[in-house]
């Protein structure tokens, strides 16, 4: 899977970069609107994250030109400016999806992942990790064969993390997709915080084998270390 | 312009309209009293010549030859003749001259009779003789020894309107000292009247951003210029608490900014001063991580603000229950009081239905729960009560057990960065901005959010939101 990175400051662009293909992507970088047109007379990258604000030329006439072009792989829009017109313009553009600066990486990733999988996977009703079985349908936790009383926000968290397990999910992807919290300054750490502390309680404690992981400074992840 | 020439100019033009105003009045006096003073003389000349007339009545006689004839010498009365120049005639009734003073020439007074000329009364009128001297004439009807015949006597009209014309004359000389000392006492009065509007304006020219605690000087607070001197230092006043609050809120958010900066600036330098395990490093690099997430927050909050602030935030209206929005944030929050062992009690109340923005009302009802369930002890009651407050205006009250807030910060909470402990509560985590932002949210929906002791103690948050129709 090919990246393509559009963005002035170097910094970030090659720290996405090394991400990306630490995630087994193959990323290039591209600093400037031109590059980026140079760079896609060459090859056709699979994805595109587009800085908006690019310092020579707009991001979004960067982006019209490329649909003009007849490119039509997904472009996720990487900006500072999160307001509503800003958005609607972005979309307009013909970019596939937004995220504002700063984001989590964890949540750049699920993006990404998101955007690639042009064909939505098929619902699963079943997960499972190790000895951690999940039902979806019939919302039935068990572990080690032990069915586990869940309130309804644990067995969602429960479910988004399973989702992603193996990977690291933020707060901020937790607030949006479990609390369905749609205001970037609605803080819920603590609520988080707690709500995990209960799960692991229920999940992990009785255990030995711990699946629940805090990342310190980044977010979450279950996964059997 | 310099204050004084534009003060200087507003009494110059005060008076030049005055002097204008009172030019054309004075003009319009002169006028009346003129044409009053002529018609007085024309009254009075009349008059003289009715006394005349009877007293010529009384001289005329007919002399042995039958030719009308009159004493001419005894005819001589100063005090009634006003020194006019007489003229006499008298005629028959069919209209034959009988006598005529000798001045007028052999040509009539007036040509022929008018009808009943005189009949029954003193008929007057004003004419002109054949050389075109204007005369006021008096015509009377009478017997001379039997004999009817009319008398007319005549004036001059001359001399009268000499005598108008000169009284003009002097009337017009002194009209224009009249209006010029006139409008000096104006401009003298105007200018004592003025010195303190001077004074104002030349203390207003030094009030700039950096000295909004000076005051406009207030020289009689009854007087106009008193009463805006006054309402100005009002103005000043709400400008400078602006401005301070302005000012304080820079100086606190760049705190608020700088403190997290500073954890990673240090956090970052120390570790590299000498080497770490990888496990110290990643132990730094997250610490830093935190930090960066607290600084995020706090930008997306003040940013929030400032967008609420340029009132770039349009409302999305919806009706729903206000039992369902709190049941609504306790879903989310009531966890963090579980943890502390609270209880959240939701008195019953009335079904109110509100017309607000849903997301915009939940983030303030959940920022002033959270806020009662973090300053709250544990195992206390936090109690959310809905009411009609009334006709129009529905209460959301939520008490908690908490030390309360003391009187003189009640106003104050509400304030961006407004800590009662500082230390403490940001250890409890948070913004410094839930209650602000709050506060943004109720008033962008017509309400209004205080505090106030609540009856168990601790405090007790209300909001107030108008209920639509």
């Amino acid at each position: 899977m090919q990246i393509l990175i559009v963005e002035d400051e170097s910094k970030l662009a090659y720290a996405l970069q090394q991400g990306l293909e630490e995630e087994g992507y193959s990323a290039a970088v591209a600093l400037s609107g031109e590059d980026a047109l140079r760079w896609l007379e060459r090859g056709t990258p699979d994805l595109m994250l587009l800085d908006v604000m690019l310092s020579k030329r707009n991001g979004l006439s960067v982006l019209r030109e490329f649909r003009r072009d007849g490119y039509q792989s997904p472009v996720l829009l990487l900006t500072a400016l999160d307001s509503v017109e800003d958005r609607v313009l972005g979309l307009d553009a013909g970019a596939d999806d937004y995220l504002v600066k700063p984001f989590a990486f964890p949540e750049l990733l699920a993006r990404v992942r998101a955007l690639l999988r042009r064909t939505a996977t098929p619902a699963q009703s079943v997960l499972d990790l190790a000895d951690l079985h999940m039902n979806l349908a019939g919302r039935i936790v068990t572990r080690e064969g032990t069915s586990l009383e869940l309130t309804s926000r644990e067995f969602d968290l429960l479910e988004y993390l399973m989702l992603n397990r193996g990977r690291v999910v933020s707060r901020e992807m937790l607030t949006r997709d479990v609390w369905k919290e749609t205001m970037r300054y609605t803080s819920l750490d603590n609520v988080i915080d707690v709500q995990i502390a209960r799960l692991r309680r229920k999940i992990d404690d009785p255990f030995a084998v711990k699946l629940l992981h805090t990342v310190r400074g980044i977010g979450f992840v279950l996964r059997e270390e | 312009m310099r204050p004084f020439a534009q003060s200087g100019n507003l009494r110059l033009r005060l008076t030049l309209w005055y002097g204008t105003a009172f030019s054309i009045l004075l003009l319009l006096h002169i006028g009346v009293a003129t044409y009053v003073h002529y018609s007085q003389l024309i009254n009075r000349a009349y008059h003289a010549e009715i006394q005349d007339l009877e007293t010529t009545e009384g001289l005329v006689y007919q002399a042995p030859d039958g030719r009308i004839t009159m004493n001419e010498e005894y005819f001589n009365n100063p005090e009634i003749r006003m020194h006019l120049d007489r003229h006499l005639e008298i005629l028959s009734p069919d209209g034959k001259v009988l006598y005529q003073d000798q001045r007028l020439d052999g040509a009539g007074i007036d040509g022929p009779l008018l009808p009943h000329e005189g009949v029954g009364t003193y008929n007057e009128r004003a004419t002109r003789l054949s050389d075109g001297r204007r005369v006021l004439v008096i015509s009377h009807f009478h017997y001379i020894h039997g004999q009817p015949m009319i008398l007319r006597v005549a004036y001059d009209e001359a001399p009268l309107f000499a005598n108008v014309v000169s009284f003009l004359g002097v009337l017009l000389l002194l009209a224009p000292i009249t209006v010029l000392i006139a409008m000096w006492v104006v401009f003298t009065v105007a200018s004592r009247a003025l010195s303190p509007l001077s004074s104002m304006v030349r203390r207003a020219e030094k009030i700039t951003a950096e000295r909004l605690s000076e005051r406009l000087p207030v020289h009689d607070p009854s007087d106009d210029l008193g009463h805006a001197a006054r309402v100005f230092n009002g103005l000043l006043q709400r400008l400078e608490d602006s401005f301070s609050q302005l000012r304080r809120f820079t100086s606190d958010a760049s705190h608020e900014l700088r403190t997290p900066l500073a954890s990673m600036r240090s956090i970052g330098e120390v570790s590299l001063q000498t080497s770490h395990s990888n496990e110290q490093y990643r132990d730094v690099i997250a610490s830093m991580l935190e930090e960066v997430r607290r600084l995020t927050q706090l930008v997306d909050s003040l940013l929030a603000i400032s967008r609420a602030d340029s009132g770039q935030i349009a409302l999305r209206l919806t009706s729903f229950s206000c039992i369902d929005l709190i049941q609504e944030v306790i879903a989310v929050v009531g966890i963090l009081a579980e943890d502390k062992h609270q209880t959240i009690f939701v008195a019953d109340g009335p079904q109110i239905i509100l017309h607000a923005d849903r997301g915009i009302l939940r983030q303030a009802i959940l920022n002033v729960v959270d806020n009662a369930i973090k300053y709250s002890p544990a195992s206390t009651e936090i109690r959310i009560e809905v009411s009609v407050a009334s006709d129009s205006i529905a209460e959301i009250a939520i008490s908690d057990r908490g030390p309360g807030i003391p009187p003189e910060e009640q106003s104050q909470i509400f304030d961006r960065f407004y800590r009662i402990d500082s230390g403490r509560s940001r250890e409890r985590g948070g913004t410094g901005l839930g209650l602000s932002i709050a506060k943004w949210a109720v008033e962008a929906h017509g309400g209004n959010i205080g505090v106030r002791a609540a009856e168990e103690g601790g405090s007790c948050f209300y909001i107030h939101l108008p209920l639509s129709v």
